[in-house]
């Protein structure tokens, strides 16, 4: 395998069936399709040079979808001579929840891979962000409701993008580091991490885990925030745009919209349209620590119920401008076209 | 927002009683565990110990007048239903004063008064039946809604799809719950079926398919609350998969040869609904630790005296063979 360039894929097969397919009629991302989008990443990805992928075994019929696809292309993939990268599966032990992926993650690194692609929603991405090393180029594609981080684009294109990166033809240029929200809890600083978003709530449980009924929701820290996303980060995206690339992020304390000094109308989720009272919006700067107004309650990470909380624990987040390395498609792909990478057969 | 079923907070009394029924669910299986290995029970028993939180999510939200379905593994579902345990007691011990005159034992446990419509031999046998109340519900123009439980091995049964598509294409207030622990008798459900998560199965039949934790009391009863909300709203039927593990074989006796030595005491350790939800709502400061003992105390001595009744209760005579042949309605 020396010298061929390798690329990670880390698909989740659990992405896109929580309780908002039954609140809010939010979208249903089938895992046959997940397992398409992987097949279509490695078309995209041979195009461009790149020898071999390495994956995070996917169950649920994710994989399976992605070897049938293979499977039946490969005569014509053999008989017009086209490129295609080996697939290898990660040798591990597979338990159907986060620790897969953070194992992967480090075989992954172990294995020197050039880039990682990441399918599935923000929890996938912000595991993927929090455990991987810094400098190894993430391409996170959504897959989930809702996402805030993660793109949604046609996987061929990010395949050919990541590949650009990976083989080393495209560098900087099409590369950019993302911010991250450090979360603390009592004194531990890197408790855990969010890439948009860190709420707190009143909701005591973890529950089903989506954030969804925006009554439970006091305060909001975003790293970033666009009018046009769906989710708790759309409130700071109507209230001040704050891009990827900005350095600062916003720190909004919310009250019910029948004692607020602002109401917004806000697409809170897939499905849901609703008011949102404002008391106050701040910039928040890197490096400056936010401390959250505990109660008893819950902090939701990326739009999740993650750390259950009473009013006896300290919460606090930071803005850290050295979060993950993400792969801009769109900015690889211009280079690629001004460089004139694609010019010229297979 | 209105306030909706799912979303209500649940007060302390709500609280004790999900504990108390998840404690008794527990201690009923812990025992029958002990008791049937003496050999003094006829049949066979399959325990339900370990999916306790889904069985109490599910059922805080439902009334008298609603309908179950169980499976072969249905204690825990006609306990958080409301059946008598110590009527279930004398039942699986085939006793006369049993909920069935000890004519059905463990898997035949039923209580029309209760909604409960039988633990259930065949599997896969569940899904039809609800589909035949909720749509006398519907004709009939109650509120009540239908719930029936499968395993990850019934969810193949042909029944299981047939159900959806009936409960799908009529708008049945129906809710089908997955109980996956992830093996149908002895085989893992990787063998038997190429998706893990069989919620999704629900998309092909234009209903919500969702997947929660089935070891975490919060996060059944929320998915819970507003698939029967739903289906009480005219909502229709909807698909929740619970991911969970039993503690015991299939059955009493099985030697459980396909799990891994250490499967069983991990979940225990880390998984255990019982202790997530001591852990969580007494460090949340709803409930004191003392007050959950006294129920597990209480409990205990409840489940002896139970054990201890049934024992000693008479067995049917001769003559009971001829009565309850036919059922009259």
């Amino acid at each position: 395998m020396s010298g061929a360039v390798t690329v990670g894929v880390i698909a989740n097969p659990a992405s896109g069936r929580d309780i908002r397919r039954l609140v809010s009629g939010a979208s249903v991302f089938d895992n046959g399709e997940k397992g398409n989008m992987v097949y279509r990443l490695m078309v995209g990805l041979a195009a461009v040079g790149v020898e071999h992928v390495l994956m995070m075994p996917a169950a649920s019929g994710l994989y399976d979808s992605l070897e049938r696809t293979l499977r039946a292309a490969a005569p014509a993939i053999a008989a017009e001579h086209r490129p295609m990268p080996d697939l290898e599966l990660i040798e591990m032990k597979v338990r159907h929840n986060a620790r897969d992926t953070i194992y992967a993650i480090s075989e992954m690194e172990h294995r020197g891979v050039a880039a990682i692609l990441v399918l599935g929603g923000d929890g996938t991405s912000r595991i993927v962000a929090r455990h991987c090393a810094r400098d190894i180029p993430l391409c996170t594609l959504s897959t989930g409701t809702n996402n805030a981080f993660p793109e949604m684009r046609e996987a061929t294109v990010a395949g050919i993008a990541t590949g650009l990166v990976a083989t080393g033809r495209i560098g900087d240029e099409a590369l950019r580091r993302e911010k991250i929200l450090r979360v603390g809890l009592n004194g531990d600083a890197h408790h855990d991490c969010a890439l948009v978003d860190v709420a707190m709530n009143s909701e005591r449980f973890v529950g089903a885990r989506a954030l969804w009924r925006p009554r439970e929701i006091s305060e909001i820290v975003v790293s970033s925030a666009r009018p046009d996303a769906v989710g708790l980060s759309s409130i700071a995206g109507l209230l001040d745009p704050t891009s990827r690339d900005a350095p600062h992020g916003l720190h909004i304390r919310l009250a019910p919209p029948e004692d607020a000094e602002i109401v917004l109308t806000v697409p809170l989720a897939p499905g849901l349209v609703v008011p949102i009272g404002v008391n106050e919006v701040n910039r928040i700067e890197p490096g400056a620590s936010v401390e959250l107004t505990a109660g008893v309650g819950s902090v939701a990470l990326d739009g999740e119920r993650e750390i259950e909380i009473s009013a006896a624990d300290e919460v606090e987040v930071r803005l850290d401008l050295a979060g993950p390395l993400t792969i801009d498609v769109s900015a690889a792909m211009r280079e690629a076209a001004r460089r004139g990478l694609l010019n010229g057969s297979l | 927002m209105t306030e909706v079923a799912g979303a209500k907070e649940l007060s302390k009394e709500e609280l004790l009683d999900a504990y108390r029924t998840m404690r008794t669910i527990r201690d009923f299986e812990e025992r029958l565990h002990e008791e049937f290995a003496t050999g003094e029970i006829p049949g066979f028993v399959h325990l339900y110990a370990g999916e306790e939180a889904i069985a109490a999510g599910f059922m805080a939200h439902l009334d008298e007048d609603d309908y179950i379905a169980s499976t072969h593994r249905g204690h825990g579902h006609a306990i958080a239903k409301g059946c008598d345990p110590k009527a279930m007691m004398f039942e699986i011990y085939g006793k006369q004063d049993g909920l069935c005159h000890g004519k059905g034992g463990s898997m035949h446990i039923a209580d029309l008064d209760k909604g409960m419509l039988g633990a259930n031999g065949i599997v896969g046998g569940g899904p039809p039946l609800v589909c035949g109340v909720g749509l006398s519900a519907r004709t009939r123009g109650t509120n009540q809604v239908a719930v029936s439980f499968t395993g990850d091995g019934g969810a193949n049964q042909g029944t299981v799809f047939e159900s959806l598509n009936l409960a799908s294409a009529w708008d049945l207030p129906c809710i089908f719950v997955i109980e996956n622990n992830g093996y149908a008798e002895a085989t893992a459900q990787a063998f038997s079926s190429k998706g893990i998560d069989i919620a999704k199965r629900a998309d092909g039949f234009s209903m919500p398919g969702v997947v929660v934790d089935g070891h975490d009391f919060f996060a059944v009863y929320e998915a819970a609350g507003e698939a029967i909300r739903r289906a009480r709203e005219g909502g229709g039927p909807s698909m929740i998969e619970c991911k969970v593990n039993r503690y015991f074989g299939h059955f009493e006796g099985d030697a459980q040869t396909y799990r891994a030595a250490n499967e069983v005491e991990e979940v225990r350790k880390e998984k255990d609904c019982l202790m997530l939800f001591r852990r969580r709502v007494t460090s949340a400061g709803l409930v004191k630790e003392s007050e959950l003992d006294q129920i597990d105390e209480e409990v205990k001595n409840y489940i002896d005296e139970c054990v201890r009744e049934a024992k000693a209760a008479p067995e049917p005579t001769p003559e009971h063979l001829v009565t309850d042949v036919y059922a009259s309605y």
